[in-house]
């Protein structure tokens, strides 16, 4: 059935999920580039308390005076002109509880990306972001009735400053990078979420990030804490339209296990080929706690992303699962950082990468366990996977054990699917490309397997996308 | 409608390894080929297959009237060819199942999909006759597999993609009498009207459990005897030797 | 108080001038290189060649230039020369003079001169290798300082087909307060040909001293270079390496790199597979102890297909002792079929050791197989108590491990007395240690 909205849908090319784009109607529009007055236009528009107003503009100080860190990353990031960006985009509605109140070219937007459908079938909270401002966000009333808080990051600073405030910032101080400071400057969208002490929330909660618009920036904050001996698990998916300019990306993700406590922290990133994604990620994990990142980098132009573990309680554990995939044109440099600051502490890093044609893969690692510890471990393994002859992959672990009471190892491994093992499989009736795709799907299954169900599914189908023509 | 090898020649690149072969193999026949090393055995089933490594550079083969020497390895395993390997590749982090699910699919038209309780019924009644143990569904293929359960798993996909014609490069080596007696039974249990077999072969111990109807004799790259089971008997008995020199007295 | 009227000039303010016997190319070189030195800055704590070091360290101001010692002191270091029985060649300096060489069971042919003199006798060869590889691995400032004073060290030239058995040996020593010397190693290998060729640097008694050496490595197609440099300065000295190696079609070259002595060493390491076929294998062995520093970076560069590298850094490490390893494996784009490993291990000793890893590795070829592992833990106890319940002491007991934790690098080292002399070097540090 094609409706007069299907018109609208500027399909740029269809050979991803995420690429179409609604017109703008935006009501706010901070303008391009970042200054004062653009933190104003932002503060003004949410209604910031002062202190927020304030955090923001040391925040864009701090920005302002921080070079780019091209002497270790790569020179790519000096093509980001930080005045061809738009910092706030927003229709000026308030986050809806019923899909139905959704606006409908929003709503559509999210329908084709299956998040009512997913709602339905296995999350116990949604939020839907689009550009800057949740557009839809709900959460079962079972979990409300708990206690638990699943709002956007403006109503949770408004209505649990309590909460909110002893936290924001802590994990990640504005300072930690550039990028890290422009989001506190123009921060907007991403969730609060509190889980009270002792409650176990057994079906995900799930965020939506959608870029809908061409030239702009999006800076979602999301800060997670988990009190006393709960355990959460929190979803993210992101896509945008591929447009001919480039788009940024730079979240900020601060996550707080207290004593006992859980998180798990699922990305399935799809970006298109122009974004910038360059997203600071932390958690603290508290006595006996444990925080995991489990992250898989599909699609963008550059992503640096490393998600990282402080570990500041006794036996607490912390874990990086990541599956990076570089195709032409993109460049995943992803990796972990596991900070022990407390006794017998546990830290793990699984990292798995593909390259396809000219993309590159890069990891990069810190593990840093101080003297005075006793009983510290890390596992570290890279293996990098390259399809064709002009894909490329790098490592760059940095591993720093001081005392005789620990253990690190690391392990890196570089590989290509072999001939053999194509010609194996092609001689039991499967085309080139299948084997190819059934060789890569083995190579990451075993991580493939920490994604919830419904995401390794969605997972594998992207995979194979990216592999398409990737042999010939 | 059979499966016509004519002189069929290929090489590496430093060296012709087959030299002007020709074999004909019709439905409902068992082949045996035997021959010393060296003499082109393996390179026989890798050329057959398709496999990069070898130039064709005369000969035909056709496979039921279709000239299979122009399609690609997956292409020519779906004309009904199938090799069992003598060295299976292993292939991380791919369970048995879901290859053999692929494999199959890959024989059905564009879209269709197969009927995954037909097809676990299917799997566990060969895997039975195969006494394989069920966990190896969930296995990655062949990884960590011994030589035996490695050559027991090539006979668990003959069964399953039940093919027209099937190659089966030494799969007796490696194997004790205990395993080679399950692998042989799978085998036989394989036999048909409908169906050809090429036992390619080091040893006449094989042939003990899975009686040919033919056996051929391979040397420098050609197909220099052909007699009935006896002659395996024979070289058994009397070695390579005796057969160069019964080709001499015979030229 | 010294007398600071007489004090000699610090490395940092004084231009040497190049002697006017040698040739031309050397001396602009040699000019060129202290402008170079002078306007580097010492590199800072951000520059990621010295992450987890510090340049510092290595502040030229706190040296000068050694100036000839006394002949008490030569004939000390002479007598105390004690390497291998049977050598092709025999050299030793004191503060970067020759004091006595041996050079008579050479095969004839063989090219073993010290650097002056090869520079006036040969060269066209000399120019052709000497230091053509940039120090890419943070040093290029000291590098260039080596450059500008270097006089002392050997160059060894052997022709096609010439096998050297007997490996060449070559003392360099310090005999002076805060003296810094600059010795040179030069080895060509010819076509097919082979060569051993060891280096010690040593301190006579525990003085402040820098040694600032730099050594090139070429071996010609199918040529073979087997070297070691065993560091036993003393405690208080500061040691310098800086090793290229270019290993054209089927040649091999190994190197052994043996850390005993300073306060805190630094090696830089680069191989260069140039050739299809070539292969080079760095193995270090370390034994920090006290609060020494040792800081080891290489790159294992393969530019050519069908080439092999292989790593093996062990450290053991005791006391308040850190270590710092960061290796790199570039893969050129082409370098197809490359078979490249590395790895650092660390058995720390004490409870206040650090050991810091960064191994690294940039893949730009198709069909390579590389790999990376780095290791820090302790001894196991379930080792130790092995070894106990048979009735051997604690002390013993992990001496004992120590050693069987060196073993996979020591039996790398395929000449018999050459591995039996490290073996004793690390032997008599190892039982220096309580």
């Amino acid at each position: 059935m094609v409706t007069a909205l299907d018109n609208d849908i500027t399909d740029i090319k269809a050979d991803n999920i995420g690429d179409f784009t609604f017109p703008e109607r935006n009501k706010f529009d901070a303008g391009f580039g970042v200054s004062p007055r653009t933190v104003d236009y932002i503060s003004d528009v949410k209604n910031d308390p002062d202190w927020i107003r304030e955090f923001r503009h040391k925040a864009l100080e701090i920005f302002n005076s921080k070079p780019m860190p091209t002497h270790w990353a790569t020179k790519d990031l000096d093509n980001i002109h930080f005045e061809e960006f738009r910092y706030y985009l927003s229709d000026g509605q308030k986050p809806k509880r019923s899909w139905d109140e959704v606006p409908e070219d929003v709503k559509r937007t999210f329908e084709r990306l299956g998040i009512p459908e997913q709602e339905r079938k296995f999350l116990a909270g949604v939020e839907a972001q689009y550009d800057s401002e949740a557009a839809y966000s709900n959460v079962k009333k079972v979990l409300e009735d708990q206690g638990v808080i699943f709002v956007n990051s403006t109503e949770g600073l408004h209505k649990y400053p309590e909460i909110f405030r002893p936290w924001f910032g802590k994990v990640i101080p504005t300072s930690d990078n550039k990028f890290s400071a422009l989001n506190s400057a123009v921060f907007s969208g991403g969730s609060f979420i509190y889980v009270p002490k002792g409650v176990k929330v057994s079906h995900p909660l799930q965020a939506y990030f959608r870029i809908n618009s061409e030239q702009f920036g999006q800076f979602e904050r999301t800060l997670i804490i988990a009190d006393e001996g709960s355990e959460i698990m929190y979803m993210e998916g992101c896509t945008a339209p591929k447009f001919e300019t480039s788009t940024l990306h730079s979240a900020v993700v601060e996550l707080v296990a207290m004593k006992g406590a859980k998180i798990q922290y699922v990305t399935v990133q799809n970006w298109s080929s122009n974004v910038f994604n360059l997203v600071t990620k932390r958690g603290i994990a508290h006595e006996d706690a444990e925080v995991r990142w489990i992250d898989c980098n599909i699609g963008s132009r550059l992503t640096m992303k490393y998600p990282g573990v402080i570990m500041k309680g006794k036996r607490a554990r912390g874990e990086v699962i990541s599956i990076a995939l570089a195709n032409s044109g993109q460049h995943q440099d992803t990796g972990a950082k596991m900070i022990h600051l407390a006794d017998d502490t546990t830290s793990n890093v699984v990292w798995k990468s593909i390259s396809i044609g000219e993309g590159r893969s890069t990891y990069r690692g810190q593990v840093h366990i101080p003297k005075h510890l006793k009983g510290c471990k890390n596992n570290t393994e890279c293996d990098a996977l390259l399809i064709n002859s002009s894909s490329r992959t790098d490592t760059y672990p940095a591993i720093s054990v001081k005392g005789n009471k620990h253990a690190t190892q690391h392990e890196a491994s570089v590989s290509q699917v072999s001939e053999d093992q194509i010609f194996y499989l092609m001689q039991r009736g499967l085309t080139e490309a299948e084997a190819m795709s059934l060789s890569v799907n083995g190579f990451i299954n075993d991580l493939v397997k920490e994604f919830p169900m419904e995401y390794s599914v969605e997972l594998k189908r992207l995979i194979d996308l990216e592999m398409e023509g990737s042999v010939g | 409608m059979s499966l016509v090898i004519e002189n069929l020649t290929a090489q590496i690149p430093d060296r012709q390894i087959l030299n002007g072969l020709n074999l004909t193999i019709n439905p409902g026949e068992v082949h045996a080929i035997m021959g010393p090393n060296g003499s082109g055995k393996s390179t026989l089933s890798k050329v057959l297959s398709g496999h990069s490594d070898y130039e064709v550079t005369a000969g035909t083969v056709t496979l039921d009237g279709q000239n299979i020497l122009d399609l690609e390895v997956d292409a020519r395993a779906r004309t009904g060819l199938f090799l069992a390997f003598q060295y299976p590749h292993e292939i991380p982090g791919v369970s048995n199942a879901n290859f053999l699910r692929a494999a199959l699919k890959a024989r059905l038209p564009e879209g269709e999909d197969i009927d995954a309780v037909a097809f676990y019924k299917q799997l566990y009644t060969r895997m039975d006759q195969l006494e394989m143990d069920r966990s190896f569904t969930g296995r990655s293929v062949n990884e960590g597999f011994s030589g035996g359960e490695k050559k027991r798993n090539e006979i668990l996909q003959l069964m399953m993609l039940e093919p027209k014609y099937a190659i089966l490069d030494e799969t007796d080596s490696g194997l004790d009498i205990d395993a080679l007696k399950v692998v042989a039974r799978g085998v036989n249990a394989m036999r048909s009207e409908s169906r050809g077999f090429l036992l390619i072969t080091h040893y006449q111990r094989l042939l003990d459990y899975i009686q040919p109807d033919i056996v051929h004799v391979l040397m420098d790259g050609q197909i220099v005897l052909t007699g009935g089971k006896d002659l395996a008997l024979k070289l058994e008995e009397k070695g390579y030797d005796w057969v160069k020199d019964e080709v001499l007295a015979t030229a | 108080m010294p007398d600071t009227l007489t004090a000699p000039a610090s490395l940092a303010t004084t231009a040497p001038t190049p002697s006017a016997d040698l040739p031309q190319w050397f001396a602009e070189r040699a000019t060129t290189a202290w402008t170079t030195f002078d306007s580097l800055p010492i590199p800072g704590i951000k520059d990621e060649h010295w992450r987890y070091s510090n340049a510092k360290r290595l502040d030229p101001a706190a040296f000068h230039r050694a100036t000839p010692a006394p002949e008490s002191a030569e004939a000390e270091a002479v007598a105390s020369s004690i390497g291998l029985s049977d050598t092709a060649a025999r050299l030793i300096f004191v503060n970067d003079q020759l004091v006595q060489s041996d050079t008579h069971a050479l095969p004839e042919g063989v090219i073993c001169e010290t650097l002056t003199d090869a520079l006036i006798k040969h060269p066209e060869v000399v120019q052709q290798h000497f230091m053509q590889r940039e120090a890419a691995l943070g040093s290029a400032k000291f590098a260039a300082l080596h450059l500008a004073h270097v006089q002392a060290g050997i160059v060894v030239i052997v022709p096609k087909n010439v096998v050297v058995e007997n490996p060449i040996e070559v003392f360099h020593w310090v005999a002076t307060e805060n003296a810094a010397i600059f010795p040179h190693t030069l080895i060509v290998a010819g076509d097919n040909a082979s060569v051993t060729v060891v280096d010690h640097y040593r301190t006579l008694g525990e003085i402040p001293a820098f040694s600032c050496a730099v050594a090139d490595f070429v071996a010609q197609p199918g040529g073979r270079i087997t070297y070691a440099h065993c560091q036993e300065l003393g405690n208080a000295a500061t040691a310098l390496h800086l090793s290229s190696t270019s290993a054209h079609r089927d040649s091999q070259i190994k190197s052994f790199q043996v850390q005993l002595g300073a306060a805190f060493s630094r090696s830089e390491s680069i191989s260069d597979l140039l050739g299809q076929g070539s292969r080079s294998d760095m193995i270090s062995i370390s034994l920090p102890t006290a609060s020494q520093v040792v800081d080891q970076r290489t790159l294992q560069h393969h530019a050519a297909p069908h080439t092999g590298s292989d790593l093996l850094y062990k450290n053991a490490l005791y006391d308040t002792s850190r270590t710092i390893f960061a290796g790199l494996i570039t893969v050129d784009e082409g370098a197809h079929f490359t078979d490249a490993y590395q790895t650092c291990r660390n058995l720390i000793n004490s409870e206040e050791a650090e050991a810091n890893s960064m191994p690294g590795l940039e893949i730009n070829a198709d069909q390579v197989k590389c790999s990376h592992g780095s290791t820090s833990s302790p001894v196991s106890d379930e080792e130790l108590f092995y070894l106990k319940a048979r009735g051997i002491n604690d002390h013993d007991s992990r001496k004992l491990i120590v050693q069987g934790f060196l073993e996979d690098t020591l039996s790398r080292l395929d000449h018999e007395p050459l591995r039996h002399l490290i073996e004793q070097r690390i032997e008599s540090k190892l039982a220096s240690i309580a």
